[in-house]
């Protein structure tokens, strides 16, 4: 199976609906309703499922089909763009049997792309053959609330997809590791499903890309993801920068390559304490980093992207200047921004703490700001060493697994007290 | 299914059931017995009752569905103005079904309202007091606008007496069958200073360790659960190890979400005690405020805070070398 220049988005694609990460919910829908065709033809000949990019609406058809051994016959925008060329197809799928007997499904993808008033007479006819369709009709768009399908909506079971969180999107991940031989490290896959942003496809393609043809995936080598810049270049822009003797080198440095700023500053902010050994120094450098950041803030609050030559000078410039005491001794190698790592993490994080928040403010009469300041910190220390007390409540909160997780703050605990929770 | 946050199961139902705070309990009980109540507001420190006060009056007065007659609203979660012009003034001026034509808004939490929603709120109250009766509780009634306070009757809730506080714990620790030694039960009340909802958290999650509840037990929970440990990263800073007192603060920010704002007013409480020299305490303080206001205008708190903590690290080095 080891096909070296297959998209592992093709040969990890899903094989059942178990493998289909996420959306268990309209899953069981979708399954329930072609099952129902077995009875004969239901009230709604055509579901239509909806939902972002990526998260596994046409694979969902595609194995579905599979599974119940259904004749599977697929359409893009392209071929339907006019009504013409929609009922071309209509008779062909929808009102004769199967040449062998089987069931067919007809799965009519990307309706987001019909476009303008041309293709008008698509939609109606599509309305058309779902009013009166033998065999199971699956509509596919993004956002089915456009107020072209208005008409079209009133005959469709509506099973709208969710974006799964970045914890099941990571298993999945793992589970296409384990199948490539690789061994990867845990904070890696969650740093690569969460900036993927629920999207499954993204995040294999992303895996792929950085993952292909190695043994270990560590965070270090995913974390220059999305980052254009390569390594040496940014070491070179840092050691101009933080030995720069002249106010104008240290500005060159950033015109010689184009590093992103706000990356650039994460390396700056990460390793002047190493640079600037001398207390007054490493008071100025970081004084100088602060004001870089007061014009960031500026420019984020304005949205006047013209003030970002005065953080490039309080970057460049004033670190370059804040040495004074501090003599370039050997060779101090640079370290790769830990914040980058932990902010990825921390916005998911509190996330989670806004809904645990929540939760207790629903059983416990206090604000979900305040319960996740006064009750979680006990909740953490029970959840620590109290499996069944912490299964009780965790049952009374009414946590799911990634809250419990969260609490607990490790995988085998959550395991223990979710199993206990029944 | 039954209660299992401690604080929560052991919440008084109704009015007889609260022992503590007499006085306020008398008139409460007042106002069931007339069947009327006025907009009231309920003033004093955190776990001293407030919430649970203004529960069991709404229980005592509407009996058990009294669910239907009462709405509570967090003002920490929703202070805008939004919500009082909306969701506020929906219940508040649709007619309750009952022998009690009024019904009760609980607004916990109020003094974080802001002053607009506060004003939008004033007319609300004036307009509806035929269908809808206000409590209003929170920490400091100061915070509460002048109109509002003119309008309801003021209760003050202190914390509770020594010997009530015990005795509540005791009782607890009993019914769960949890060993609560002496010397536990006066840390936990020097710990949480009288904070009920503190001290009952302290007490589960001293029991789930599985051992008797001594002062040890207690303290090791609080220092977990107060991570926010100003002191001793303003110390490290001090002595010199910037890297071992920003990843500290990283830690407070991220890993347990203590609040910028929060950090700035302890330590700026922090700097006019202990070693800092005299003459950076100023100089420090107006640091302070600076970060301060940055943070105000969306600066990035770590960037912010770390720069000062570079600052205290150059303080703590010329304290040093004068010595």
């Amino acid at each position: 199976m080891h096909d070296l220049y297959g998209a592992w988005t093709v040969t990890h694609k899903p094989k059942c609906l178990a493998e289909i990460v996420g959306n268990t919910e309209a899953i069981k829908q979708f399954v329930d309703w072609i099952k129902s065709w077995e009875k004969g033809v239901p009230r709604k000949r055509c579901v239509f499922l909806y939902g972002p990019p990526g998260i596994g609406k046409t694979v969902t058809t595609e194995v579905a089909a599979n599974d119940f051994k259904m004749e599977f016959v697929e359409k893009n925008a392209s071929d339907y763009r006019t009504e013409d060329a929609i009922n071309h197809f209509a008779g062909l799928a929808s009102q004769y049997g199967s040449l062998f007997g089987s069931r067919r499904i007809i799965l009519l993808d990307e309706l987001d792309g019909l476009t303008g008033t041309s293709d008008r007479g698509g939609v109606k006819a599509i309305t058309d053959i779902a009013k009166t369709a033998q065999f199971p009709i699956v509509l596919i768009a993004n956002n089915a609330y456009d107020p072209r399908f208005t008409n079209l909506r009133n005959y469709c079971l509506l099973i709208e997809f969710k974006k799964p969180g970045a914890g099941e999107v990571a298993k999945r991940l793992k589970q296409i590791c384990e199948k490539e031989g690789i061994q990867a490290d845990e904070d890696a896959l969650k740093f690569i499903a969460q900036r993927s942003g629920g999207d499954v496809r993204s995040a294999v393609n992303d895996l792929q890309a950085l993952g292909q043809g190695k043994k270990k995936l560590t965070f270090e080598d995913v974390s220059w993801l999305g980052y254009r810049d390569r390594q040496d270049t940014i070491f070179n822009v840092l050691r101009m920068i933080f030995y720069g003797k002249t106010v104008f080198s240290a500005k060159q440095a950033m015109n010689m390559s184009d590093v992103d700023p706000d990356m650039l500053f994460e390396w700056i902010y990460e390793n002047v304490p190493a640079h600037f050994t001398d207390p007054h120094d490493l008071a100025n450098a970081m004084d100088a980093l602060a004001m870089a950041d007061v014009y960031r803030g500026r420019i984020r609050r304005t949205q006047d992207w013209s003030l970002m030559r005065y953080v490039v000078d309080y970057m460049t410039g004033g670190i370059a200047m804040a040495r004074q005491n501090t003599k370039a001794s050997g060779w101090i190698p640079f370290k790769f921004p830990t914040r980058i790592m932990m902010l990825s993490r921390s916005r998911a994080d509190r996330a989670t703490r806004r809904s645990i928040g929540n939760k207790i403010k629903r059983r416990c009469h206090i604000s979900a700001v305040r319960a996740s300041k006064e009750v979680l910190p006990y909740l953490r220390i029970i959840f620590k060493n109290n499996v069944d007390m912490a299964a009780r409540i965790a049952k009374w909160l009414d946590l799911d697994r990634e809250m419990v997780e969260y609490v607990s703050g490790s995988e085998e605990k959550a395991e223990e007290i979710v199993k206990l929770m029944g | 299914m039954s209660f299992e946050m401690w604080a929560e199961k052991y919440r008084p139902k109704k009015l007889d059931d609260i022992v503590d705070q007499k006085d306020i309990v008398e008139r409460l009980k007042s106002f069931v017995k007339s069947r009327n109540v006025p907009h009231c507001i309920f003033a004093g420190p955190p776990g001293t009752g407030k919430t649970t006060a203004a529960l069991c009056l709404a229980r005592d007065l509407y009996g058990d569905v009294y669910r239907e007659h009462m709405m509570e609203l967090n003002a920490s979660d929703e202070r805008g103005i939004d919500v009082v012009r909306e969701t506020v003034k929906t219940f508040a001026r649709t007619k309750s079904i009952g022998e009690i034509p009024f019904k009760i808004m609980i607004l916990d939490e109020s003094d974080n309202m802001t002053s607009d929603a506060q004003q939008a709120l004033r007319r609300t109250m004036e307009r509806y007091t035929e269908t809808c009766r206000f409590i209003m509780c929170a920490n400091y009634s100061g915070k509460i606008i002048e109109p509002i306070q003119s309008r309801c009757a003021p209760f003050r809730f202190t914390f509770l007496p020594r010997e009530e506080h015990d005795r509540y714990l005791k009782e607890i620790a009993a019914k769960e069958k949890v060993k609560l030694v002496p010397e536990g039960l006066d840390a936990i009340f020097e710990v949480c200073g009288g904070d009920l909802r503190r001290a009952i958290n302290t007490l589960q999650s001293g029991a789930s360790l599985g051992k008797p509840v001594d002062a040890k037990v207690v303290y090791s929970i609080t220092g977990k659960a107060s991570p926010a440990d100003v002191q001793k990263m303003l110390k490290v800073a001090m002595d010199g190890d910037f890297l071992e007192a920003r990843k500290q603060l990283r830690d407070m920010i991220q890993k347990y979400g203590v609040a910028g704002s929060d950090l700035i007013r302890q330590i700026h409480t922090e700097i006019f005690r202990g070693d800092v020299p005299e003459k950076w305490k100023i100089k420090l303080a107006d640091i302070v405020g600076e970060v301060d206001y940055r943070l105000v205008e969306g600066a990035d708190e770590e960037v912010q805070l770390s720069a000062l903590l570079a600052k205290l690290v150059e303080a703590g080095n010329e304290l040093k070398t004068e010595k």
